[in-house]
């Protein structure tokens, strides 16, 4: 047997206990950990937790006691005894041994609580056979209620206050809880490394996985036992103190009784404590100061190398976003000058509403930028107090902020204009006399009212009734984004009975509605023979109607399984509808539900999934995230809800398990069986038909069961296989990033710059002719594969106003403006209509320049044409090219479609 | 206009020959205006790639003078779209017209039909105004038809479930089969899970 290495290791990041570990190479992934032990060599009485054994630590002349100091000995004393004990208490006992390893899989998955001041692996063996020998567990417990048992223990037994002791030997008697720490004179704490700061943290853990438990289907086998919680998906906030060769960690020596990094750790906590007061719930201060390749012989000096890692749980939204954190009344004065001390310079006096005058902080901030409040805290207090400059503070919180800026500012700053606007439209709509039919409903669609789009409209400023020549500058858009509004007319027994007559009908009243605005208001209205819409205060609305007699035939369909008699329209109306409301009631409840939603959305669209996901999918998705957070809280920031995202899309098991969203939570059983009924009925129909696979991504809601609404085409099961793939690779990024990266912006770009390379294709657009080429993130190009053809841009269409455009008068200008028109749409719908069956198109909707080509091979084609695509891909190309005429940049051709025989 | 000159300009220096083909392909494609087949469309790409030289990056012309690909169909298409609401609203008017004297005259037919077949149709059209639609029986007037399934429902339930004995045993061999195929399943779960072999504990 040859020694491959051999190097020190510390247990549990304490240097005081070193130990050698050895590798051997005949076994991989084997190590042997030495531990010294020293049963006889110290006086016992010596070590007791209020003795003082470390000379130099002493305030004035009085000694300190020292217990970590002197736990850490009596560790080392009676370490061979203590494993004895284990070791008795698990032979021969197969259903402890399982509990026991169910325990450490719990606890590894959970790296908050497996850590240097939590739990550790001997320690939970330690617990078990505590448990065993109190008689809280009997023979007669399986491994799962033993689990259960020992977290009962843990949540309800404040470990780090009372210790954990076991008898010495040929003791049998023992004492009452409260006198354990007057008796430990003679015997050592096991739980003695459980910090006060950690032990809530570990509570709460628990608390969660009982839940779980209860709650979580088959048991909860998943969420407890198969879900990895590391610290970048558990906290809200994460932050890396980089603290390499910063001198104040030693400030005070190594001879105290806790290590120098520990005290520093404390330090930071008890800062953040007071600092963030009730902002936060947990704040979790984590060094792993020590790595493998420490070696004794270099040493201390160098070992504070890894950054320091603080998570931070937010107790709710509006909480972290305060703006004003009031202190102490001005009148007690002691507590006020402790606040100024604290404060410093951001310490004001302040005279509020109620006639109180207060200490106070206030932290102005817009309303799009309160997520950085907690962050402005942080760096002004570890400024302060533990002088680190900025460059060493790295917040993982607006990194990928970026991605939602419109021109540098969160275009989300104009909803609540838009919303007014909204308001004051629906006035409007409904005191409209003039028509046949009064409108007796206004309800908005678009996901813009309810702040879940990447973009809402901002206000444009030629879409009014009065054009202000002054606003109209040369960065204008020339197009203006039209927001779906849904109209109810009152009930009436004179509509048509068929399906085109009534949307004609639809029509013909849109028409009166926008003639009546322009008539009594002084709207400008702008029609297609479908869409109506009308501008208002900057915005466009477009005018639906909801038509009560599709609407009743909407219920019978869900009753009795009758589709004849739908009415499309107003069955997809009714859904959108539905879906407004129900999303728009869960924004308001969860305010950071908003920006995950549109995190999610501009990453799917920006690798190109534009036509893979529903609009109303994503926000399904993300609303499953706030609702069934376990084994989770809630996610309270737009960064781990994004995190979350990713993880629920690359792990659930899509081809096996339905994903129900439940808004209102009142689904009941019955509804829950029903769901899986329809599950079931699916994948069958698959099985038994391999060609034509629906309903990859299985999303059931209350009014939805049979997930009709948003996935029953699309992802199929090749979109959502690369779907899948991409949001793995992702999500193990964003990991990386929040855990490990420097601070360099390149890699959060990264998480949307999406490879070009992995289609057959590629095709790209002239930016500058892009509707909105602000929106764009990055510019694409390509340097591999074949160049097929290059495009000039077209002159017909420009994104913004020409100053030739505005010579003319602003009325004229006005009719110029496109509602809705998008050329990315126009050439994609093209492209379908004409090789639909060759060919997979692959874009990003919300302004990528970039469309990604692949090849179907349908069997019908494979046979009659397959030839010639095989033989000319680039002339197939070249077409494709020609029909996107002036927006069409550059084609290149990757790989010509594979020969299938 | 001046964009094509000049590609064709451009090609003549590179090669004699392949401005004729160049040539060519134009019509091709001219041809292909007339004609939307996907057949003839396959012809065509055959005839092209004959014509084109495959090493050659292929220039698009911006397309400013031709309406009918690209973005200047696409623009064109857009204004056509929008005629004013006057125009849409005679449109429509003469759309829903027209519309309806053909279902008129289907109906006719359909009536015509049926009495060269030898039958007389007997319609009654007096009477109770009606309220519900023939065929699919919805409510037309004030009573909707959730209001009057809700109202079923609510006499439904008034109905005692465990009166008799016969009734309770039925109702607990449907809660056991229930159990049963609840179990069923679960035990087909967890042979998917083991099937995907999720749990990795190490």
């Amino acid at each position: 047997m040859r020694l491959e290495s051999l190097y020190w290791l510390s247990i549990q990041l304490n240097l005081n206990n070193g130990i050698v570990a050895v590798k051997l190479d005949e076994v991989p992934g084997l190590f042997i950990r030495i531990i010294p032990t020293a049963t006889s060599l110290f006086n016992l009485s010596k070590l007791n937790l209020k003795q003082n054994n470390v000379r130099a630590l002493n305030t004035g002349d009085v000694p300190q006691p020292t217990p970590k100091y002197n736990c850490s000995i009596l560790e080392d004393m009676f370490l061979e005894e203590n494993s004895k004990f284990v070791k008795k208490t698990f032979s021969e006992w197969e259903e402890l041994g399982e509990a026991l390893i169910l325990l450490k899989v719990w606890a590894r998955l959970r790296s908050s609580i497996y850590v240097h001041d939590c739990l550790n692996g001997f320690l939970i063996s330690v617990i078990v056979s505590y448990l065993v020998a109190q008689d809280k567990i009997n023979h007669d417990m399986k491994a799962m209620a033993i689990f259960r048992a020992a977290l009962k223990f843990i949540d309800t037994h404040p470990l780090w206050k009372h210790g954990l002791y076991f008898p010495p030997a040929g003791d049998n008697a023992f004492s009452e809880e409260g006198n354990e720490q007057h008796n430990s004179s003679t015997r050592v704490n096991l739980a003695f490394r459980i910090a006060s700061v950690a032990y809530p943290e570990l509570q709460d853990e628990v608390a969660l996985t009982l839940r779980c438990l209860e709650k979580c289907r088959d048991g909860g086998f998943e969420e407890i036992f198969a879900t990895k919680i590391d610290n970048a998906a558990k906290y809200d906030y994460c932050i890396r103190l980089n603290l390499k060769g910063n001198s104040e960690v030693y400030s005070l020596g190594f001879c105290l009784d806790d290590e120098c990094w520990r005290v520093y750790e404390q330090d930071v906590h008890c800062l953040l404590n007071q600092g963030l007061s009730d902002r936060a719930k947990f704040i979790r201060v984590i060094w792993r100061n020590t790595h493998s390749e420490f070696n004794v012989e270099n040493g201390l000096s160098g070992l504070g190398s890894e950054p320091l890692f603080i998570g931070i749980s937010v107790s709710s939204v509006e909480k972290a976003f305060r703006i004003v954190d009031i202190g102490p009344n001005a009148e007690k004065k002691d507590e006020a000058l402790m606040f100024q001390k604290f404060w410093g310079e951001k310490a004001e006096l302040r005279r509020f509403q109620d006639g109180k005058i207060s200490e106070s902080t206030v932290w102005e901030s817009e309303q799009w930028t309160r997520h950085l409040i907690l962050k402005r805290i942080i760096e002004y207090l570890l400024g302060r107090h533990l002088s680190l400059l900025k460059k060493d503070i790295v917040q993982i919180v607006d990194q990928l902020d970026f991605s939602l800026l419109h021109v540098g500012k969160d275009p989300v700053s104009y909803s609540g204009r838009l919303l007014g606007t909204f308001e004051e439209l629906s006035k409007r709509l409904r005191s409209i006399q003039d028509i046949p039919l009064r409108v007796s409903s206004v309800q908005p669609l678009d996901s813009a009212f309810r702040f879940t789009s990447v973009f809402p409209p901002e206000p444009h400023p030629m879409a009014t009734k009065r054009v202000d020549g002054a606003r109209v500058h040369n960065f204008t858009p020339f197009c203006v984004q039209s927001l779906e509004v849904m109209i109810q007319l009152e009930g009436s027994g004179n509509w048509p009975m068929d399906d085109v007559s009534i949307e004609k009908t639809k029509s013909v009243f849109l028409l009166k509605i926008a003639e009546s605005l322009h008539n009594n208001w002084g709207m400008t209205c702008t029609a297609t023979e479908e869409d109506v819409d009308v501008f208002m205060d900057g915005y466009s609305f477009r005018l639906r109607i909801l038509h009560e007699r599709g609407l009743s035939l909407v219920n019978r369909e869900i009753g009795r399984d009758q589709m004849k008699w739908v009415s499309s329209a107003d069955r997809k109306l009714f859904i959108h509808g539905q879906h407004a409301s129900m999303i728009n009631g869960l924004q308001f409840c969860y305010p950071i539900f908003g920006p995950v939603v549109r995190l999610a959305k501009r990453w799917l669209a920006s690798h190109l999934f534009s036509a893979c996901l529903a609009e109303e999918a994503v926000e399904l998705l993300v609303a499953y995230l706030f609702l069934k957070p376990l084994p989770f809280n809630v996610p309270c920031s737009r960064i781990t809800g994004f995190l979350r995202f990713l993880r629920l899309l690359a792990e659930h098991d899509w081809a096996f398990s339905p994903l129900v969203v439940d808004i209102n939570g009142d689904l009941s059983q019955n509804d829950e069986k029903e769901i899986d009924d329809y599950f079931m009925q699916s994948r069958k129909a698959d099985e038994e038909n391999t060609q034509n696979k629906s309903k990859a991504m299985f999303l059931a809601t209350a009014c939805d069961k049979a997930s009709e609404a948003w996935t029953s085409c699309s992802p199929n099961p090749l979109e959502l296989k690369r779907l899948v793939a991409y949001a793995r690779s992702s999500a193990n990024l964003l990991t990386k990033l929040i855990l490990q990266n420097q601070t360099d912006s390149h890699g959060w770009e990264c998480l949307f710059r999406t490879p070009l390379n992995l289609y057959d294709a590629v095709i790209l657009l002239h930016g500058d002719r892009l509707p909105y080429p602000k929106r764009l993130l990055f510019t694409s190009e390509l340097d591999q594969g074949r160049h097929v053809a290059h495009g000039n841009p077209s002159n017909a269409f420009h994104p913004y106003l020409l100053p030739a455009d505005m010579k003319g008068s602003l009325e004229q200008l006005k009719t110029k403006l496109m509602v809705n028109f998008d050329p990315l749409r126009c050439f994609i719908g093209d492209v379908e209509k004409e090789f639909s069956d060759g060919l997979k198109l692959w874009y990003d909707s919300l302004g990528g320049d970039a469309i990604g080509l692949t090849w179907e091979h349908s069997k019908k084609r494979e046979r009659e044409e397959s030839e010639l695509d095989r033989k000319y891909p680039v002339d197939l190309l070249r077409n494709v090219g020609e029909m996107g005429k002036g927006f069409v940049r550059d084609v290149y051709l990757l790989k010509a479609p594979r020969l299938t025989k | 206009m001046k964009k094509k000159k000049g590609n064709r300009e451009k090609a003549n220096v590179v090669d004699d020959g392949e401005a004729v083909q160049m040539g060519k392909y134009k019509k091709d494609r001219k041809m292909k205006k007339k004609d939307h087949s996907s057949s003839r469309e396959s012809e065509q790409l055959v005839e092209m790639s004959k014509a084109v030289d495959e090493d050659e990056v292929y220039e698009i012309p911006s397309g400013d003078e031709d309406c009918s690909k690209g973005m200047k169909k696409w623009l064109t298409k857009y204004h056509q779209s929008r005629p004013g609401l006057k125009v849409l609203q005679q449109r429509i008017d003469d759309f829903i017209i027209a519309h309806e004297t053909k279902l008129e005259q289907e109906r006719k037919e359909k009536e015509a039909r049926l009495t060269e077949g030898g039958w007389i149709l007997v319609e009654h059209h007096k009477g109770r105004k009606k309220t519900t639609d023939s065929e699919s029986g919805t409510t037309v007037g004030s009573v909707s038809q959730a209001v009057v399934e809700e109202k079923l429902a609510k006499k439904k339930s008034k109905e005692l479930f465990d009166f008799y004995r016969f009734q309770k045993r039925e109702a607990q061999k449907n809660e056991l089969m229930k159990l049963q195929s609840k179990f069923e399943q679960d035990k087909k779960r967890i042979q998917q899970l083991r099937a995907a072999r999720k749990f990795r504990p190490y």
